[in-house]
């Protein structure tokens, strides 16, 4: 273990972090003097004017305006959709009514909220037969928990994960990649080192990244490079030798046969398959293992702030600022790696709710379609069709491009997947049960863009209704079709 | 001519009464018709071919006769069925047509291509190649470039599909100051908005006002990203339904395959004369670390097939002169095999170039097996000297300003 790189021991200014996150505590911590160094430095530079003004702009440069979020329906819509895959009317009512900390603590919490309605209703899946199940059917099931489920936090952090520690199906089967979807939605908000274990050992991930035939004197560095390069440190923090050697270290783990690869679901340690040799990682000399390899890359910084950026990017917007990054990566590492520590904080902080934080992300196939679904009402049908129709926007579920994910952000908009998320909307509109109950232009937009919009879409909403009085699904397609509702 | 950048700039966002197709559409319609090859003064047409993965470039050009090869091979050396270009090396047995593209002088292969320091992630050296820099990263694409030059020089076919790539993401060598066309299929690339009734509803002019609001009033880059995207997607949706009825592809493209899939969509592009400039496909699943040959074998054979029917249709509607071909890979891969009939990240390969503009034959030097680095070959020949041989030789482009030094230029073009 390399202690320069464990957790370091907090710094006052660390310890007094949260000054920077609200406003009362920050103007009740430094009333009572308990500021350490690093805000009483800040203080200096406070001549006359409102301390919290200096502050924003020194610690937080985001926090000032809120914009649309001090509205606290646009802030429970707003969380909705980052949190989860957007609300409903009454979830938005709901929400509107807490305060931020209990809208953080009832979405994080979710393991007090039954979701026994979502299991009555989903299919059973063919996890018996020889092959399991079909491809499709596993996309549908996962689509339909993410409109229906009562837990959203819980299913988008397992697209999190599917986008970060991702594996397709262009290797791996179907029931293994519902096996890994499991996974990750058990260890959500685990601790990061128990998760890298459990996926080194995960038999999608052993298909997609070929340590099923990684062995004893026959190393297959695909893993092993990586779990390094994507999964933790990312490059410039280790080196060639380190990938070759930390690959012998995770031999050993292969799947157990009886089944073609590809439809094996149990992974097991064979300990002749295992180089049990000396191995030279990070400048350390041992008999490693792969949880060897992994508890020696998870404490290190450079994991611990590239997590940090991608929760926040995932969850807020992107290339967050370098102390937002410091204050997530300190809390990563002081709750011993644990993921559920720093979406908390996350959902917690200012810059969560800034107005640099609105809209300022583009919704991914998955958020639009899920959103779109739980909006117009989906029967059992319509998951099959709708995951399928994910492909065209750019988002097939299980097939991720390559082993590092989807790309994301702008690269979401290109003319084709724009045209194929506008027709997705007006497809799924025109079907939708709920577009039998009249709704007006007002109740729409509140729903499904916070009732935020331009005055030109606002009119050309009205105008629309005005033309096809008789057309509530056309109405309710145009208010999906609108720009503001391709962000989240 | 006033130029696709201009008309972005000025946020000229007309209200279009009663007219399914804006009339800035039907200008674009117009100006694209008037674009055939012989109207322009460079109607020069580059397609590249990514080869995703890490294309296992000793089991592509094969030098079948050094016994290094086969000793560090041995499970997946082809021993049979070498198409043979001279008495060291050959191609992969199921490149048949490439085979036949080299014996009509139409094939020119750089050997063992790569970079100095060469980096074994699959993404750090996509982004290398895709920018033309050791550095990679996230701006213009050295394509991109090439468009925004074109630009400059006022000989910007000025809409959206001089840049086209089939798929669905835009890649990162096409990032460029104006939005390049995605496509999947011509059938979804159009609004369909269609009521209860079957009826298409006029929903293009009403978003077009929404969306050019939005372009202000939404948040930076996305408000104007949203917008300039719609307006790129009408106007290309209109050029290409008004041209899908009456292409007809003169080579029969393999059923099933991806590949012939993509290259068929950019030869219609192409050949209805819409003003392509560059064009971009992706082949996938060349990161074979396990079990490689079945899947390398099969990857061959779709390029091959795919390929060969592309360049027949393109010839089939007097394009045959007109198109440049050329393939890249990330990297290639490691000499010796590993332990599970695979191979691992790698570094220099062969490029081809394909087409009637290319000066068939071998360029560089095949690189040594003898001499590694690490195990894997050192490359003789830098990517950028391609690159910068493809802009000036044939692009008729300033290689130098656009990739940011000067490169060998290779004579691998026909003037």
């Amino acid at each position: 273990m390399n202690m320069d790189d464990a957790a370091p021991t907090p710094s006052p200014a660390t310890r007094a972090t949260p000054i920077w996150r609200r406003p009362v505590s920050r103007r009740a911590v430094l009333a009572t003097g308990a500021a350490g160094a690093g805000a009483a430095a800040v203080a200096v530079l406070w001549k006359g004017t409102d301390l919290s003004q200096i502050l924003n702009r020194v610690q937080d440069p985001t926090r000032a305006n809120q914009g649309a979020l001090s509205d606290p329906r646009v802030r429970a819509g707003h969380l909705l959709r980052r949190a989860g895959f957007g609300g409903t009317a009454a979830e938005i009512d709901r929400f509107a009514a807490m305060t931020s900390a209990a809208m953080t603590q009832t979405v994080l919490d979710y393991q007090q909220t039954s979701n026994a309605t979502l299991d009555a209703q989903l299919p059973t899946l063919d996890l018996a037969s020889a092959n399991g199940p079909l491809a499709g059917a596993v996309q549908a099931w996962w689509l339909q928990r993410m409109v229906q489920t009562a837990r959203p936090l819980e299913e988008k952090m397992t697209l999190f994960w599917h986008g970060l520690l991702t594996s397709g199906l262009d290797k791996a089967g179907p029931a293994q990649l519902y096996t890994q979807n499991q996974l990750f939605r058990k260890m959500a908000l685990a601790n990061f080192d128990d998760l890298l274990k459990a996926v080194s050992k995960d038999p999608a991930m052993m298909v997609y990244l070929d340590t099923e035939n990684n062995r004893k004197g026959k190393p297959n560095e695909n893993y092993a490079r990586e779990l390094m390069e994507l999964f933790t440190t990312g490059i410039g923090h280790y080196t060639e030798d380190d990938v070759r050697e930390s690959a012998r270290a995770f031999t050993g783990w292969t799947l157990q046969g009886g089944k073609q690869l590809r439809y094996t679901t149990d992974s097991v340690f064979v300990a002749r398959l295992h180089d049990s040799g000396q191995k030279t990682f990070m400048g350390k000399t041992g008999n490693f293992t792969g949880d060897d390899i992994v508890e020696m890359l998870v404490p290190m910084r450079a994991t611990a702030e590239r997590l940090s950026t991608r929760l926040f990017s995932f969850f807020a917007y992107e290339n967050p600022e370098p102390e937002i990054v410091r204050h997530l990566a300190d809390t990563f590492q002081q709750s011993h790696y644990n993921v559920g520590a720093v979406v908390r904080e996350i959902f917690g902080m200012d810059a969560f709710y800034s107005a640099k934080a609105y809209r300022a992300l583009v919704k991914s196939p998955a958020e639009l379609t899920a959103q779109t679904l739980r909006v117009t009402g989906a029967d059992p049908r319509a998951f099959l069709a709708a995951a399928n129709a994910m492909a065209p926007m750019g988002q097939m579920l299980f097939y991720p491009p390559n082993v590092a994910g989807w790309p994301g952000g702008t690269s979401w908009i290109n003319s084709s997947t724009l045209l194929n998320r506008i027709n997705f909307t007006n497809a799924a509109a025109r079907r939708a049960p709920a577009a039998s109950t009249a709704q007006t232009v007002d109740q729409l937009t509140a729903i499904l863009i916070d009732g935020n919009v331009t005055s030109n879409t606002r009119d050309g909403l009205h105008a629309f209704a005005a033309a096809h009085p008789d057309d509530q699904a056309g109405l309710l397609f145009m208010a999906m079709a609108t720009p503001e509702f391709q962000l989240n | 001519m006033f130029s696709r950048r201009d008309f972005m700039k000025q946020g000229l966002v007309p209200v279009f009464a009663g007219s399914a197709v804006p009339s800035i559409f039907a200008n674009g319609v117009a100006a694209a018709a008037a674009d055939s090859p012989q109207a322009t003064p460079n109607g020069r047409i580059l397609v590249l071919v990514q080869l995703a993965g890490g294309n296992d470039g000793l089991n592509t050009l094969i030098p079948f006769q050094d016994g290094a090869y086969h000793d560090a091979r041995p499970t997946l050396r082809q021993d049979t069925g070498v198409l043979t270009l001279n008495n060291q090396l050959g191609l992969h047995p199921n490149l048949k047509g490439l085979k036949a593209s080299w014996d009509a002088g139409q094939l020119a292969i750089v050997q063992g291509v790569g970079y100095p320091s060469p980096n074994l992630s699959h993404f750090a050296s996509m982004s290398i190649w895709e920018t033309a820099s050791v550095q990679g990263g996230i701006g213009d694409g050295w394509l991109g470039r090439y468009l925004n030059y074109l630009d400059k020089v006022g000989e910007s076919p000025n809409h959206a599909l001089e840049g086209v790539s089939a798929g669905s993401l835009v890649p990162p060598e096409l990032r460029s100051k104006t939005p390049v066309t995605a496509l999947q299929s011509l059938n979804t690339f159009r609004l369909q908005p269609v009521n209860e009734h079957g009826t298409q509803v006029d929903v293009e002019n009403p978003l077009m006002k929404f969306y050019g609001a939005f372009k202000t009033a939404g948040p930076a880059p996305f408000g104007a990203l949203l917008d300039t995207t719609l307006q790129e997607a009408l106007q290309a949706s209109q050029a290409l339904q008004a041209t899908d009825a009456t292409y007809q592809a003169k080579a029969t493209y393999p059923a099933k395959s991806p590949i012939a899939s993509s290259l068929k969509l950019v030869a219609e592009t192409i050949v209805s004369g819409l003003g392509v400039r560059v064009a971009h496909v992706t082949l996938g699943g060349f990161d074979n670390h396990a079990r490689e040959k079945p899947v390398h074998d099969k990857l061959l054979l779709d390029l091959d097939q795919a390929l060969a029917a592309f360049m027949q249709d393109l010839a089939g509607h007097g394009y045959g002169d007109k198109v440049l071909v050329m393939t890249w890979s990330e990297f290639g891969r490691r000499v010796k095999e590993n332990g599970s009939a695979g191979t691992d990240h790698g570094t220099a390969a062969p490029m081809f170039l394909l087409g009637a503009p290319v000066k068939g034959g071998l360029y560089g030097q095949q690189p040594s097996l003898a001499d590694l680095d690490n195990g894997n070959l050192k490359f003789t020949t830098d990517f950028r000297s391609v690159y910068a041989s493809v802009l000036q030789g044939y692009l008729n482009a300033p290689a130098s300003e656009l990739l940011g030094g000067t490169y060998e230029i290779l004579p691998l073009l026909k003037a």
